[in-house]
């Protein structure tokens, strides 16, 4: 069982073929660092989110490795080539069995 | 004859704004980075908006003892809501109550349930949908009579001195505000934008955990979460502000 | 009596900050990258790399990265690396393109824990590294927050 929250993107509904669109996506995340401690001087466990794909019609588009230097609720700006109507893939997956993914669909002209 | 009615017109004009001069009062706002900024105006890069995606669930949540969510009484948050976090805290069924208070005497009264926690994620969304919803509206602050009293007491608290640092609210946010304290600049404190999203939180926060963290900071016993005198200093700060745009939920470092 | 024990618990206050935890070094950065680049050479500049020279706080901070390139399949950026000299850890975030990407652009949000050297590595499909740094200074909130 998968733990999962939520996540926005925000692209284009329409680009013309070989335009090149920007996509947003953030994620609800708190990527706890693993470096913290209560005040009692506990550690509070690493729980983050290790890796972000987007495909576009199955093949990678972008890809982030990301490590506890990242901020919560990440965000990603980052860019697509228009080629084929279809559909944008966006996963998350992280420590702690964690998986989100939204999908949205683009046309292209 | 006319030299004294335009010396009490001018009279009644200087006196007619009662905290800081003619409107010299800024937020927090403009003290960010055009970076801050940006995250706090598009909603799209404002983490707050997974709270008010929580709210949203929320509101239409019938799981309780009454069967009832907030939309059965309240329908479209959007249009219900509309401008009512701007004139919290107020006087309810006789009793002062922030925006907090207010949502959870629904909680209570009308939902059978207990109340949500300060802090806690379902109160933390409610109050960031509702005060969402009073984005870009003035403060318009209670002018009920009732509560003039508590205004008053909420007065003296502000310019009191407390904490081991003895130190009242006044002497940084009146007196030194556009100063710095160890790097960075003193704000004048004006409530326009809570909840807010802090960056040193990592999450959003409600204006009482601010004020606690302010009452910490000079090393004084903290007023209890849901206390009269929080309610009466954030009374106090809200008229102080009255008129002011209301930025909620807005980004802070 | 009493003064001694307030003296004492604000000064264990002091060391209980967040930060008492290992910090990396400019040499950890160096070794960060020497494990991407191995013994292949690294050209200086060529990337475009935005972090603000003062940063409010250092929870949240947008940074933009970008490498002209034709995002060819015979020429284009494979990824951007950013290092850092003083977080506990050097790697922040590694960003991947493809020449479906159109552009070799990201930006995101990092954590900086102090004031410090940001490098940006770029890796080119060619096989060939680019990398810049931008100094940073990092300030904190002035209050701090007993919970």
């Amino acid at each position: 069982m998968s733990r999962s929250s939520r996540a926005v993107v925000t692209l284009p509904k329409t680009a013309k073929r070989g335009e090149v669109f920007s996509i947003r996506a953030i994620v609800q995340h708190e990527m706890e660092s693993g470096f913290r401690h209560t005040e009692q001087g506990v550690r509070v466990p690493r729980d983050i989110i290790r890796e972000f794909v987007c495909t576009y019609n199955g093949k990678e588009v972008f890809k982030a490795d990301l490590h506890p230097g990242v901020g919560s609720n990440p965000l990603f700006i980052f860019y697509a080539k228009a080629d084929q109507s279809g559909t944008l893939e966006f996963k998350w997956t992280g420590d702690n069995d964690y998986l989100t993914i939204v999908k949205q669909a683009i046309t292209v002209l | 004859m006319r030299l004294l009615g335009q010396c009490a017109l001018l009279g009644l004009l200087l006196t007619s704004t009662p905290f800081l001069q003619a409107d010299s009062r800024v937020s927090a706002y403009a003290l960010m980075s055009p970076t801050n900024q940006a995250m706090q105006n598009d909603m799209s890069l404002n983490p707050a908006m997974f709270w008010i995606m929580d709210g949203e669930a929320l509101w239409i949540d019938r799981n309780n003892p009454s069967s009832k969510a907030c939309v059965d009484c309240h329908s479209d948050v959007k249009q219900s809501m509309k401008g009512v976090s701007a004139t919290f805290p107020k006087r309810v069924q006789g009793k002062l109550l922030n925006l907090e208070g207010q949502i959870n005497q629904c909680r209570t009264t009308r939902q059978q349930s207990p109340a949500f926690a300060y802090e806690s994620k379902p109160l933390l969304a409610l109050s960031t949908l509702i005060a969402y919803q009073s984005r870009g509206l003035p403060i318009a602050a209670s002018k009920d009579s009732a509560i003039d009293a508590d205004f008053q007491k909420g007065k003296t608290l502000y310019f009191q001195r407390m904490g081991q640092l003895n130190l009242s609210c006044a002497q940084c946010h009146d007196d030194r505000a556009g100063l710095k304290l160890a790097g960075s600049v003193i704000p004048q404190a004006h409530p326009t934008g809570y909840p807010i999203y802090r960056l040193e939180w990592q999450n959003v926060g409600s204006l009482q955990r601010r004020l606690r963290n302010c009452m910490s900071g000079v090393r004084a016993e903290q007023y209890p979460y849901g206390s009269v005198e929080l309610a009466q200093i954030e009374l106090y700060l809200m008229r102080r502000a009255n008129g002011m745009r209301i930025e909620s939920p807005a980004i802070r470092p | 009596m009493n003064q001694r024990r307030v003296f004492i618990t604000s000064l264990t206050a002091l060391t209980l900050s967040p930060w008492q935890s290992t910090s990396a070094t400019p040499s950890d950065a160096m070794q960060a990258m020497k494990a991407i680049v191995g013994n292949r050479p690294v050209n200086t500049g060529r990337i475009y790399f935005e972090l603000p020279p003062l940063v409010e706080n250092g929870n949240l901070v947008a940074i933009k990265f970008s490498v002209q390139s034709p995002m060819t399949q015979n020429d284009y950026v494979k990824a951007i690396h950013i290092i850092a000299e003083a977080n506990p850890l050097p790697n922040v975030v590694s960003c991947y393109f493809t020449p479906l990407s159109g552009k070799a652009e990201a930006s995101t949000r990092i954590r900086l824990a102090d004031s410090q050297k940001v490098w940006a590595l770029a890796q080119m499909s060619d096989g060939s590294f680019w990398r810049t740094s931008v100094d940073t200074v990092v300030t904190l909130s002035a209050c701090t927050e007993m919970i």
